[in-house]
């Protein structure tokens, strides 16, 4: 066990931050969405090699790299290509970015298929690799701080190219994907508010110091920092058991960090222009992938204790 | 970064798994287990217990040589109280002795103390307990009462402590006095439970047997060389105590292993089809390897020696949510283990009733995370 960075690691991320660190504002134009996209940092990203870490480093390096760049307020899609995508098909590189979807309800809108240049399709046991052409993704409007839209025409999955047998590989990575957004997004978004609750105010004191405010305040830190070692944990040991507790950790967490860093911000935490949302309602938007919090919890109990073993003994 | 243990490491798990299967007595987990570790058979067993892990070297192994452990690690002696306490804590107090108050003495004993307490400590036969709370101070330890008065070369302590677990068969008492006026003046003491003065009574509670008692102390009378540390050093003594104490019971662990027993118990009555009652346990053991992993953070710091910065209390915080939904789990889905049922799980159940409360109240590890990790002041 050890839970320091190696000099490596602590290199990349360091460097990785300094990149980020000219895209920590938001411009001004975007600020009163409810998301914002960043082409230009998702090119910078690509041609600077992050995208590519999880093959040529490691899906562990790769998870960090999630995770520090979900931190910011801005959008990236990174979780897909950067630790789905290698984790799935190590030899092979997808056009990023890169869409998930669960394959039940293709009609319903989807998380990142306006900016995607690939889909990878749930289809339960085979996964579906589609192409994904601009015009036939409709825009659709979501306080989810994620870009969302329709396909125009369902994807013809009869053509698509599919990998049999590797649907529980994709859901597998999908979740370390969504539990390492997760993870940065919520430690922003706990500093964010924090910021306020230092600054801000009330009945003569700042709301932080106020004991009711500071429990739950822990509490929040608490699931993230857990989310985080979990995550790191599933994408070390590329253990599908790993994976499903990562995942159910971060989505049974999400009301919680929703409800109470909201309240904490008051009626400044309901405006668009204070950006609090721009990480909450990311993690809204990932409390029901790859299956939600309910169907990790079985995977989990599933996998530790499976009936027909029971049956048996 | 690393999630594996070492050969080495996995290896000293082996070897406490197979001395656990040698020492323990058949009836183990009949007999002894839902008597809790605190009962009167379990303290005696303890001495014996204990001892025989003293020879095989698996008592303090992260204690330094010269008090009898052997310069282990400290992950060595976090795998040996993950065992111990999943196996229903056959140590009995002891594990208190070899978690904080072996290193207490150490880090603040003078030599005559070190040398009259450790190496009885590494041996596995004495038994401690811990004279913090009074029955006006208890999470505000500041508010204790107890008061030692100097004359001359000794002291006399007045007062009285409660919730006082294995007092009744505690050789020597981990005690806290005042000997000054202010909030603060208190001293820690080292004193032997045969003292005349000192009286023990029990009462019964919802936890098993063993842990609520209270104690009397009338005209005790005791040599200033019982005193640990500089007068009034309480403060300073007992952080360090309580940092070692925090991590030092892995309830994740034992949480994991309750847990996998009800399952069994579920499975056999057909009952474990359900998904609800399969998601509910899934996201508790979830829960549970957060806390296992946000506790292994602790000891990694340790090990490097690392500032602690409240990592402790947080790890707590976290097992202390897996064992209230586990402790609901075992309600709703086995209440016939709190009526007569599995007797490890009304064990597991009752002895975590006051878990929020034991080693500092959950409220309090909440302020100190506030404070340390998020920079939180209070009004």
């Amino acid at each position: 066990m050890d839970f320091q960075l190696t000099e490596e690691q602590a290199a990349l991320v360091a460097a990785l931050q300094d990149i980020l660190a000219d895209h920590a504002e938001l411009p001004q134009s975007a600020r009163l969405r409810a998301h914002c996209y960043n082409p230009d940092l998702q090119r910078l990203l690509q041609e600077n090699g992050y995208l590519n870490a999880g093959r040529h480093i490691g899906l562990l390096e790769a998870a960090l790299i999630v995770m520090e760049v979900a931190k910011l307020p801005t959008v990236v899609e990174l979780g897909a290509s950067a630790l789905v995508a290698p984790g799935l098909l190590p030899e092979v590189e997808l056009p990023a970015p890169i869409a998930l979807l669960a394959g039940r309800d293709l009609s319903r809108a989807h998380r990142n298929l306006p900016v995607a240049r690939t889909a990878l399709i749930d289809l339960g046991d085979d996964v579906a690799v589609v192409g994904v052409e601009a015009e036939n993704v409709a825009p659709v409007d979501s306080v989810l701080a994620y870009p969302y839209g329709r396909f125009v025409r369902a994807p013809d999955l009869a053509r698509a190219q599919r990998l049999r047998g590797q649907g529980p590989l994709l859901r597998q990575w999908w979740r370390v994907a969504l539990a390492a957004e997760y993870a940065g997004a919520a430690q922003a978004a706990i500093a964010y508010t924090l910021t306020h609750v230092k600054q801000r105010h009330v009945f003569g004191h700042p709301i932080g110091a106020f004991q009711a405010v500071q429990h739950r305040l822990v509490q929040c830190h608490i699931a993230a920092c857990g989310v985080r070692d979990l995550t790191l944990q599933a994408a070390w040991s590329g253990s599908p058991y790993d994976a499903d507790m990562a995942a159910c950790h971060a989505q049974q967490h999400v009301k919680k960090l929703l409800v109470d860093l909201h309240q904490f911000t008051g009626a400044m935490g309901v405006t668009n222009e204070f950006l609090l949302h721009f990480w909450t309602y990311r993690l809204r938007a990932l409390q029901t992938e790859a299956g939600g919090m309910v169907d990790a919890a079985l995977a989990i109990a599933q996998r530790r204790w499976p009936l027909a073993a029971a049956e048996a003994t | 970064m690393e999630f594996a243990w070492t050969r080495e490491q996995e290896n000293y798990r082996r070897r406490v798994q197979a001395a656990l299967a040698e020492l323990l007595p058949p009836d183990w987990d009949q007999v002894y287990v839902p008597q809790s570790y605190a009962s009167d058979a379990q303290i005696e067993f303890s001495r014996t217990f204990c001892a025989e892990l003293a020879k095989r070297g698996l008592l303090v192994p992260h204690w330094p040589k010269q008090y009898g452990g052997n310069d282990g690690s400290d992950w060595e002696h976090f795998i040996l109280g993950e065992e111990m306490k999943a196996a229903g804590e056959p140590r009995g107090p002891q594990y208190m002795n070899v978690n904080w108050i072996g290193p207490t003495l150490m880090r603040f004993g003078d030599e005559a103390q070190r040398r009259e307490h450790l190496l009885r400590i590494a041996g596995g036969t004495v038994i401690w307990c811990q004279g913090f709370s009074e029955p006006g101070a208890g999470t505000d330890l500041a508010a204790l009462k107890a008061r030692a008065e100097r004359r001359g070369d000794h002291y006399v302590i007045n007062g009285s402590k409660i919730w006082t677990s294995y007092a009744r068969k505690a050789d020597w008492c981990f005690l806290l006095a005042r000997t000054g006026s202010g909030r603060k003046e208190v001293s820690v003491f080292l004193i032997p439970m045969s003292t005349p003065g000192i009286s023990v009574t029990s009462f019964p509670g919802l936890i098993k047997d063993g842990h609520l008692n209270e104690v009397f102390l009338t005209d005790v009378e005791v040599p200033a060389s019982a005193r640990l540390g500089e007068e009034g050093a309480a403060w300073k003594i007992i952080t360090y105590a309580l940092s070692y104490e925090r991590v030092g019971v892995p309830r994740y662990h034992s949480g994991l292993a309750a847990l996998d027993r009800a399952i069994e118990q579920l499975k056999r009555e057909n009952r474990f089809e359900d998904p609800v009652m399969q998601s509910r346990a899934g996201l508790i053991v979830a829960k549970f390897e957060a806390a296992r992993l946000l506790t292994y953070r602790v000891v990694d710091r340790r090990v490097k020696r690392l500032p602690d910065e409240s990592a402790g209390n947080l790890s707590r915080i976290a097992a202390l949510e897996a064992v209230e939904d586990l402790m609901d789990f075992l309600a709703q889905y086995l209440p016939d283990c709190l009526a007569g049922g599995d007797p490890l799980l009304e064990d597991y159940y009752r002895i975590n009733i006051p878990a929020g409360i034991t080693g500092g109240t959950n409220e309090l590890q909440l302020d100190l995370v506030a404070s340390r990790a998020l920079g939180l002041t209070r009004k």
